[in-house]
């Protein structure tokens, strides 16, 4: 990678968005109010499982003002799902309810007390089914079937990478654990909504509270039978996503349907109530892993059975299931592994994409057993992860190209920043610890959208007469700061000033398509899109410049609004002049155009599993301080010392803005708050009473340590930093606990309630 | 049956019709277009929805509107003046410590609050002034850093 001094990578800059956002002026989706609109609400099932025998709604509809009641029938019936051979999910159901929840018919009416009055008016008669909530007892003969697939098994996957058997008979030592996960509940502040307008002239327009503006806009012609051009997905301020928020959403395409039906402008939101009983969570899974080790402590074989809650309708599943089993071989490079994972409906709630998708269940499991393998070894547990750690240019057997890597530095830099070395294993006595965990995340996304074999963004660069500029990229700025690093990648490449660029996302029918925010692909993966286009509009400039200056190309260089030539300042046009000159006298205005499909990766090959399906990846090594109160069984989390292989820092501030809160408004959450309550499917806590999460109170303090290892096609250098930030926050807790107290909870969340239990069984409790 | 409620919100008055259930965010909100208050749970839990009431920080989703007549209502909206931002929108921006910015109007305005009758509270202090205020993006710490440093820039007026 070249060195040359930045102008803007690198820098602390405040966000783009910052002073709308400060002021209130920014609006969201449900500050959006049209001429005419109505109002939305939807009626969801009461039971867990049932046949919809009738549905009569001409109460409802005669309700003064009600302007459309609409069911099933008004819908084209299309199922819809991210892996679109799964589909089985409708925007309103037709024959059965799978989950309370479900929506089953849909109102507008004139205001939200007519319309939620409304739904009292429309009856439903239902036959109700067995329901099935364990998805362990989902899979034996004569559960109840919540789908056509035999023992609700949506797949069924068993895997070898080198030879597990032998593997395990060359370890010294083997240790075994059953982890579970729960339902964790995303709590974006925002709650789900979208705005749709559709107008005589058959255009759909849509304000969707969405992360992945474009995919969206597929989906919703896809169900709803339109062009792709008859509909706009536009840009509103979104109130966190955190994966919440992609594909569609079934409120995208109600709120669509009310639109085409009654004519006017329909707005839905969720109330928080929906929000905690039908959105999206974190898949539940049940993990038994098996970790062995030779003792010299090399990680030498790994196996696992996985199962996993899909809930009662397909959405990410497979594929969650999927990353969170293909750690098992990437995190130290373990050359031999087994896994067999299931995905299994019940008739819960189903899950969705979740910061870490999947690899934070997984990464609890793996780096809990690291440190038991260390202490049966009798090794420094960060000693033993800096031996097996990946390096940079390695392979996994699983047929991961790693490229940059800066885990060994991760490692170095948090044993140092936490004081690991006069702080591990010295604490017991006054009950505090120390706990480390590392992670592998991908950094660039995943051939993974429309269809099988899509990771693609693109952009495009105009440059104005007066040598400001228009960027439009298709991505999705969800509060991360994407639009923030998109405008500091092409002002480092263009040479101009981030004052200098407009920037205009997630409108569909302006910007290029680009598959959203989703697999910490933005930065990488969008932002090169950004670069490319950038380039390409300097050498449109360049060579305008060339002329004006009677300089060759290749001698001029970008820099701080200027076009010079190299070696001699003092020859020199502003980008304003050139541009001008290009755009006024030349008529040819200056257009870049930029597209990256991810060259560097391989598509998944659904048989084997062996291939590079990230073009980089990220690390990350975390420790966690802890102190427990073994009366009250209350943890508290003292510190968190974190270092992220981020390839190149875009910006510190958004970076740090990353980590900290992916660290304590998520991590810490994960680790000892969060489980959404269910029991026969009923939601038990679905309200920020009941269903815990971080508060200002209960935040402890973040050191954050950049570790920067340039990766080779990164822009800039730059990888993903969205979802690792959290992926390794609550095995580094439990680690500590241990450390601290000498007890291990593999069932998440460790509350005050299963280490008092844990000590109890140990015996140590000891109350006055 | 709407009923006659004269409010007094960022310094100006508005005489308005309104049915005596509607909260206080639905009035500031759908009735005066101040749209910087958000509804993030509707019952009080979250602070998304905080405006200060004669000074005080009070969830407005929980309020009825016609309880705040006579009172002297601040939104998020009156804080910068003169096409300057407000020491803490500032500090905030500088801090980092705006991020999906859904909870950002609320937070300020409970920081607002504190920091008008305390003007250098102790850190233990921000925290619990903004303890009903959720943030799932930041973390907190560059929001309590945000408010800490416009208390010590006041600590050298």
């Amino acid at each position: 990678m070249e060195e040359r001094g930045f102008m803007v990578i690198g820098e602390e800059l405040p966000r783009v968005d910052a002073e709308v956002k400060a002021t209130g002026e920014g609006k969201y989706v449900s500050d959006i109010q049209l001429p005419g609109m109505l109002y939305g609400k939807i009626l969801r099932s009461p039971y867990a499982h049932a046949k919809i025998l009738n549905i009569d709604t001409s109460r409802a509809e005669r309700l003064y003002g009600v302007r459309v009641v609409v069911t099933a029938k008004d819908t084209l019936g299309k199922k819809f799902c991210i892996h679109p051979h799964l589909a089985n999910n409708l925007l309103l159901q037709d024959e059965k309810v799978r989950y309370i929840g479900d929506q089953v018919a849909a109102v507008a009416a004139i205001d939200e007390d007519i319309a939620e009055e409304a739904l009292d008016l429309i009856e439903v008669e239902y036959e109700e089914l067995p329901a099935v909530f364990d998805p362990e007892e989902a899979m034996k003969p004569g559960a109840p079937q919540v789908h056509k697939e035999a023992n609700n098994i949506v797949l069924h996957t068993r895997r070898e990478f080198g030879d597990a058997e032998r593997g395990f008979s060359e370890c010294d030592v083997i240790v075994e654990g059953r982890f579970t996960s729960p339902g964790v509940a995303h709590c974006c502040m925002e709650p789900r909504g979208c705005v749709a307008f559709f107008e005589f002239n058959g255009k759909l327009t849509v304000w969707s509270t969405t992360q992945a503006p474009h995919p969206l806009r597929q989906d919703l012609a896809d169900v709803l039978g339109l062009p792709i051009s008859k509909v706009r997905v536009m840009r509103a301020h979104v109130g966190g996503g955190f994966g919440a928020r992609f594909p569609m959403d079934a409120i995208d395409g109600i709120a669509s349907v009310l639109s085409m039906r009654s004519r006017k402008p329909v707005r839905v939101i969720n109330t928080r109530d929906e929000e905690f009983i039908s959105s999206r969570i974190r898949y539940p899974m049940v993990i038994e892993l098996k970790t062995g080790a030779k003792k010299n402590g090399r990680l030498w074989a790994r196996q696992t059975r996985v199962v996993t809650d899909n809930g009662a309708y397909n959405n990410h599943g497979i594929s969650v299931t999927g990353n969170a089993t293909a750690r098992l071989s990437q995190l130290y490079a373990v050359p031999n592994i087994k896994f067999e994972s299931f995905v299994v409906y019940t008739n819960n709630i189903y899950g969705g994409a979740f910061r870490g998708y999947g690899n934070p269940q997984m990464t609890f499991a793996m780096e809990t057993q690291v440190d038991e393998i260390a202490e049966r070894l009798g090794m420094d547990a960060a000693g033993l992860r800096l031996f097996n750690a990946n390096r940079p240019n390695s392979g996994t057997v699983s047929g991961c190209k790693i490229t940059s890597c800066g885990l060994p530095d991760c490692i170095e830099e948090v044993v140092e920043h936490s004081g690991w070395k006069e702080k591990r294993g010295k604490g017991r006595g006054k009950h505090r610890g120390v706990g480390m965990a590392l992670m592998i995340h991908g950094g660039a996304g995943i051939k993974a959208y429309w269809g099988k074999d899509c990771n693609m963004s693109a952009a495009i660069v105009k440059i104005n007469r007066d040598g400001t500029v228009d960027l439009y990229t298709g991505t999705g700025e969800i509060g991360q700061g994407s639009d923030t690093a998109m405008v500091q990648i092409a002002a480092e490449e263009l040479g101009v000033s981030l004052r200098d660029i407009n920037i205009v996302s997630g409108d569909t029918d302006t910007t290029p398509p680009c598959c959203g925010a989703w697999g910490s692909r933005q930065t990488f993966t969008a932002g090169n899109a950004v670069r490319y286009g950038a380039a390409d509009a300097k050498q449109q400039l360049l060579r305008v410049a060339a002329d004006l200056l009677e300089a060759r190309v290749e001698d001029l260089e970008a820099r701080n609004g200027r076009i010079s030539v190299k070696g001699s300042p003092e020859r020199w046009v502003s980008i304003a002049e050139a541009s001008n000159e290009s755009y006024a006298n030349r008529g040819t205005p200056v257009i870049g155009r930029g597209v990256n499909d991810d060259p560097w990766s391989d598509v998944i090959d659904p048989k084997s599993y062996y291939g590079n399906y990230n073009s980089a990846y990220a690390f990350a090594a975390q420790v966690a301080e802890v102190e427990v109160d073994t009366e009250t069984g209350i943890v508290r989390v003292v510190k968190l010392t974190c270092a992220h292989d981020v390839g190149r820092t875009i910006n510190p501030s958004l970076a740090r803005g990353q980590v900290v809160g992916g660290v304590l408004s998520m991590g810490v959450g994960y680790a000892l708050l969060e489980n959404l309550i269910r029991e026969n499917g009923v939601v038990l806590n679905g309200s920020f009473q009941d269903y815990k999460i971080p508060t200002a109170l209960d935040v402890g303090e973040v050191e954050c340590i950049f570790v920067e290892s340039r990766d080779v096609n990164g822009p800039f250098g730059a990888k993903g930093i969205g979802e690792p930030t959290m992926i390794p926050t609550a095995p580094a807790i439990s680690n500590a606990i241990y450390d601290a107290i000498g007890v291990r909870v593999r069932e998440l969340p460790i509350t005050p309630e299963k280490i008092l239990n844990a000590l109890r069984e140990k015996g140590k409790h000891n109350p006055r | 049956m709407r009923r006659e409620l004269k409010l007094r919100v960022n310094g100006e008055d508005y005489i308005l019709g309104i049915e005596p259930h509607r909260t206080l965010l639905e009035v500031i909100r759908k009735e005066l277009g101040l749209t910087g208050a958000k509804e993030g749970c509707g019952g009080g839990e979250c602070g998304v929805c905080t405006v200060l009431l004669d000074g005080k920080a009070v969830k407005s989703c929980i309020m009825l509107a016609m309880d705040a007549r006579g009172k002297e209502i601040w939104t998020i909206e009156g804080l910068a003046r003169g096409g300057e931002l407000h020491p803490l929108q500032r500090s905030f921006i500088e801090h980092g410590a705006i991020q999906c910015g859904y909870c950002t109007p609320g937070m300020i305005m409970s920081a607002k609050a504190l920091l008008d009758k305390k003007p250098n509270p102790e850190e233990r202090e921000i925290r619990e002034a903004i303890a009903g205020n959720f943030c799932r993006c930041t973390g907190y710490l560059s929001i309590i850093e945000a408010i800490q440093a416009v208390s010590d820039s006041r600590k050298l007026v």
